[in-house]
C-alpha cells in the first residue's frame, strides 16, 4: 500500500465512520436514557427508529406533506407513541412483576409489533429510498470524499446530543430524570411523579430515534429490517459504558470509525465482526465500558 | 361350488396383485390425480423472488390441467410459504412430503434456504425440483433426486458476467463485489474461472448481505483502479454501490446480476436517480426483454390468469416469468414416465430432457451427472426508465469436476 493510498484510507475511514459513528451514537444515547431510569435495556429501539422512519416516509412521499410538516409530527408520533407504550403496557409489567426480564420481554413484544404493522402495511418488504434532507452532491475534505448529506447528519446529531446533554444538566425536568434513575425512591420521596418520568424519557428516547431514522434512512435505504442497526447503538453503549450518556456518544464513534477503518485497511469481510472485537477488547480491559461507573454486585 | 373355487382362484391373485401394486405405488399419485407440494416466499423481505414466481408455475399446471392433464391425471398442488428462511422452508417441505404425501417438490426461490432441504430430499429419495433458485450447493455433486438452476446457475453467473465484460470492453482489471455466503462463494467461483481463461485480474470484495455503509469495500476497490465494477448481491447492497460509485465519480461500466434487479423501477429510485445509471449493464436469464414479443405470452398467461393482481402496481414482479420452466421441465418429465409413473421413472425422464422453454436465454438440459438447467444468460443496458436487450448469449468456461 502506498503512502497516499494510506492517507485516503485513513482520511476517508475516520470522515465516514463519524458520520455513521453519530448515528450509532444518537442510537445508544436513546438506549442508556431508558437503561439508567429502568435498569432493562429497551429491544425495541431499533424498531422504534424503523416505525419512525415509515412514518416520515408515509408523511413525505406517500401524503407529499412538506418537510416542515412532516419531519416535527414524525417526533411527535415518535415520542406518544414511546411514550403511551411506557404508560400502558411497561408500566402495568412492571407492576404485576417488577422483573427486568418481563420488561425485556415486553420490549422485544414490541419491536415485532412494530415490524409487523410496517410489512402488514405492504410497505416494508421491498428495499426503498428515503428523500434525503439535503443535497447528496459529494465535497472534498483533503481527499476525503463526503455528501453534503453527510455533513449534516453529524451536525445535526452532535446539535442533538448537546441539546440532550443540556437538558439532562440544566433543566428541572433533566435533574428529575436523573434523580429517577439514581435512586427512585428517594425521588419519589421529594416529589417527582415517577410514572410520568418514565413516559417522558420513553418518549424523548422516542425523539432522538425518529431523529436517527430522519438521518440515517437517506443512507441505508428502508426496509421493515432496517431497525437491526440497532445492534451498533448496543456495541456502543457496552463500550461507552452502559450507564453514561458521553460514553455512548463516545461509544458510537468508536464503532462508526473501526468499522470504516476495518473495512479499509483489513478486509469488507471483517465490518461486521470490528464492533464486537471492539466490544471484545473493552470488556476485557475495561468490563465496565470506556466510562461506565464502578461495577457493583447485587445481593439477591 | 367347483366355479365359485375357480373363479376365486383366478381373482385372488389379481386382487393380491392389484393390493400389492397399490402398496408399492409411490404416494401422491392416483388414477385421477398427481400432487405436487410447492414452496416460495410469499411474504417477507424476499417475496419479491418468489411470489409471481409461484403464481407463473402454478398458471402453468392449470393450464395443463385445462387442456386435460398428463395422461389423463389432473395436477393438484399444495403452496407453502418458506419465508426464503432455511428453517420455514425445511419444516414446509417436511409437511409436503409427510403430511400431504406429495408425489414430488417443486419449490424453492433463495439458494441458501432451499439447499438446507437436500439432506432430507435425498434421504427419503423425493424428486426435488427447484423453482427458480440456483440451488448450486443442492447440485453439485450431483444426486438421483435435485434438479435446479432453472434461472441460472450462480457458477454460470459468475463466469459470464466476466466473460460479458471482457468481450464488450475489453476490460483487462475488474472490481468485484459478491456476497460473503455459500452464493457469494459459487459465483466468485465461477468467475475466478472465467478471469483466468480471459486473463482478466479481480479485485474482490465480499459484504455482507446486511450491510449498510458500503464505503470500506467501494474505495479498496477503486483503489485496484478497475475497467468496470461487477456487482453480484442482493438488491439493497447493489443499490448502496450504485450510489455509492455515483458520489465519489466513478464513471465505468457497472454490471449487475439479476439478482440485484427484483425492481428496476425502484433501484433507479433507491441510487438517487437515473445519473447513477447512466452506465449500467444488467445481466438477466430471459430469452427477451420483461414483456418482450419471444416472452410475451408468459405476460398474456399471467393477466388472463390473475387479472386482479395484474392491476397491482409492481405486478407481475421482475421474476414471474422464472416460474414457468421448472414446470414445464416436470410436465414433460412426467408426460415422458407414461401412464403408471413412478418416482424413478419420473426422475430418470428428468435427467433426459433437454428443450427450449420459450422463456429463457437458453434451454433446461440436464444429463448424467448434470442437474443444473440453465448456464446461458443475456446483458441489457438499464438507463433507469428503458431496458436495450444486447446482442449475445454468454456462459461460463466453469465445469464440475468430481
Amino acid at each position: 500500500m502506498t503512502l497516499s493510498l494510506f492517507i485516503l484510507f485513513l482520511e476517508q475511514g475516520v470522515a465516514s465512520g463519524l458520520v455513521m459513528g453519530s448515528v450509532y451514537a444518537l442510537l445508544a444515547l436513546a438506549i442508556v436514557i431508558i437503561f439508567k431510569t429502568s435498569e432493562a435495556p429497551n429491544f425495541a429501539q431499533g424498531d422504534m427508529m424503523m416505525g419512525a422512519a415509515y412514518v416520515a416516509l408515509y408523511l413525505l412521499v406517500f401524503r407529499k406533506a412538506p418537510p416542515i410538516v412532516a419531519i416535527p409530527l414524525t417526533i411527535v408520533v415518535a415520542f406518544v407513541v414511546a411514550a403511551l407504550f411506557r404508560g400502558l403496557v411497561l408500566a402495568k409489567v412492571a407492576k404485576s412483576s417488577g422483573s427486568p426480564v418481563n420488561l425485556v420481554i415486553a420490549t422485544l413484544g414490541f419491536s415485532y409489533v412494530l415490524r409487523g404493522l410496517v410489512r402488514g402495511a405492504g410497505v416494508g418488504d421491498t428495499p426503498r429510498t428515503f428523500p434525503p434532507l439535503a443535497s447528496t452532491d459529494s465535497i472534498m475534505i483533503d481527499q476525503a470524499s463526503v455528501t453534503i448529506l453527510d455533513l449534516v447528519i453529524f451536525g445535526a446529531a452532535i446539535l442533538t446530543m448537546a441539546g440532550f446533554f443540556w437538558m439532562f444538566a440544566y433543566t428541572k425536568l433533566g435533574r428529575a430524570m436523573r434523580a429517577v434513575g439514581m435512586n427512585p425512591k428517594a425521588a419519589q420521596l421529594v416529589g417527582v411523579n415517577i410514572g410520568r418520568i418514565h413516559m417522558l424519557v420513553w418518549g424523548l428516547s422516542g425523539v432522538i430515534s425518529a431523529i436517527a431514522a430522519l438521518l440515517i434512512s437517506p443512507k441505508i435505504l428502508m426496509t421493515a429490517d432496517m431497525g437491526s442497526i440497532v445492534t451498533l447503538g448496543f456495541a456502543a453503549a457496552i463500550i461507552g459504558g452502559f450507564n453514561s450518556l458521553p460514553g455512548a456518544v463516545v461509544g458510537g464513534f468508536v464503532i462508526g470509525v473501526s468499522e470504516n477503518l476495518v473495512g479499509l485497511f483489513i478486509s469488507s469481510r471483517a465490518i461486521v465482526v470490528a464492533p464486537f472485537v471492539a466490544i471484545m477488547l473493552v470488556l476485557i480491559v475495561r468490563p465496565q465500558g470506556l466510562f461506565g461507573g464502578r461495577t457493583s454486585i447485587k445481593k439477591v | 361350488m367347483r366355479s365359485k373355487l375357480k373363479t376365486l382362484a383366478v381373482a385372488l391373485p389379481a386382487l393380491m396383485a392389484a393390493l400389492s401394486t397399490a402398496a408399492a405405488a409411490d404416494p401422491g399419485i392416483t388414477d385421477k390425480t398427481i400432487k405436487i407440494g410447492m414452496f416460495a416466499p410469499l411474504s417477507g423481505p424476499n417475496a419479491a423472488y418468489g411470489f409471481d414466481v409461484a403464481n407463473a408455475a402454478k398458471m402453468y399446471y392449470d393450464k395443463i390441467n385445462k387442456d386435460g392433464g398428463i395422461n389423463g391425471r389432473r395436477i393438484e398442488y399444495i403452496l407453502e410459504d418458506d419465508r426464503c428462511d432455511a428453517n420455514d422452508l425445511v419444516a414446509a417441505v417436511k409437511k409436503l412430503v409427510e403430511q400431504d404425501q406429495v408425489f414430488l417438490l417443486n419449490g424453492g426461490s433463495c439458494s441458501a434456504a432451499t439447499v438446507a432441504a437436500k439432506d432430507f430430499v435425498v434421504r427419503n429419495k423425493i424428486p426435488l425440483i427447484m423453482l427458480n433458485a440456483s440451488g448450486d450447493g443442492a447440485l453439485y455433486p450431483p444426486t438421483d433426486y435435485i434438479f435446479g438452476a432453472f434461472s441460472i446457475s450462480q457458477y454460470a453467473v459468475g463466469g459470464a458476467m466476466i466473460n460479458f465484460a471482457e468481450k464488450t470492453f475489453g476490460v483487462k482489471r475488474l472490481a468485484y463485489v459478491n456476497h460473503d455466503d455459500a452464493y457469494g462463494a459459487w459465483n466468485l467461483t465461477g468467475a475466478k474461472v472465467d478471469a483466468a481463461a480471459d486473463k482478466v485480474d479481480l479485485a474482490v470484495e465480499s459484504v455482507s448481505p446486511t450491510i449498510t455503509d458500503v464505503t470500506a469495500p467501494f474505495l479498496r476497490l477503486r483503489a485496484s483502479n478497475p475497467d468496470a465494477l461487477l456487482i453480484v448481491t442482493y438488491a439493497r447492497p447493489a443499490a448502496l454501490l450504485i450510489k455509492k460509485a455515483r458520489e465519489m465519480g466513478f464513471d465505468k461500466p457497472i454490471i449487475l446480476s439479476v439478482t440485484g434487479t427484483a425492481n428496476l423501477k425502484q433501484l433507479a429510485e433507491n441510487v438517487g436517480g437515473k445519473g447513477a445509471l447512466k452506465n449500467l449493464y444488467i445481466q438477466d436469464v430471459l430469452a427477451d426483454a420483461p414483456g418482450g414479443p419471444k416472452i410475451k405470452w408468459v405476460y398474456d398467461m399471467y393477466k388472463a390468469a390473475y387479472p386482479e393482481l395484474a392491476k397491482e402496481p409492481d405486478h407481475p414482479q421482475t421474476y414471474m416469468p422464472y416460474g414457468v420452466p421448472s414446470a414445464e421441465a416436470i410436465v414433460r418429465a412426467l408426460k415422458a414416465a407414461g401412464p403408471e409413473p413412478t418416482r424413478e421413472k419420473f426422475l430418470a425422464a428428468m435427467k433426459q430432457e433437454d428443450f427450449d422453454t420459450h422463456v429463457m436465454a437458453g434451454p433446461v438440459k440436464f444429463g448424467p451427472e448434470e442437474r443444473a438447467a440453465n448456464k446461458s444468460t443475456v446483458f441489457m443496458k438499464y438507463d433507469g426508465s428503458s431496458l436495450q436487450m444486447l446482442p449475445g448469449v454468454y456462459t461460463t468456461r466453469w465445469t464440475y469436476k468430481n
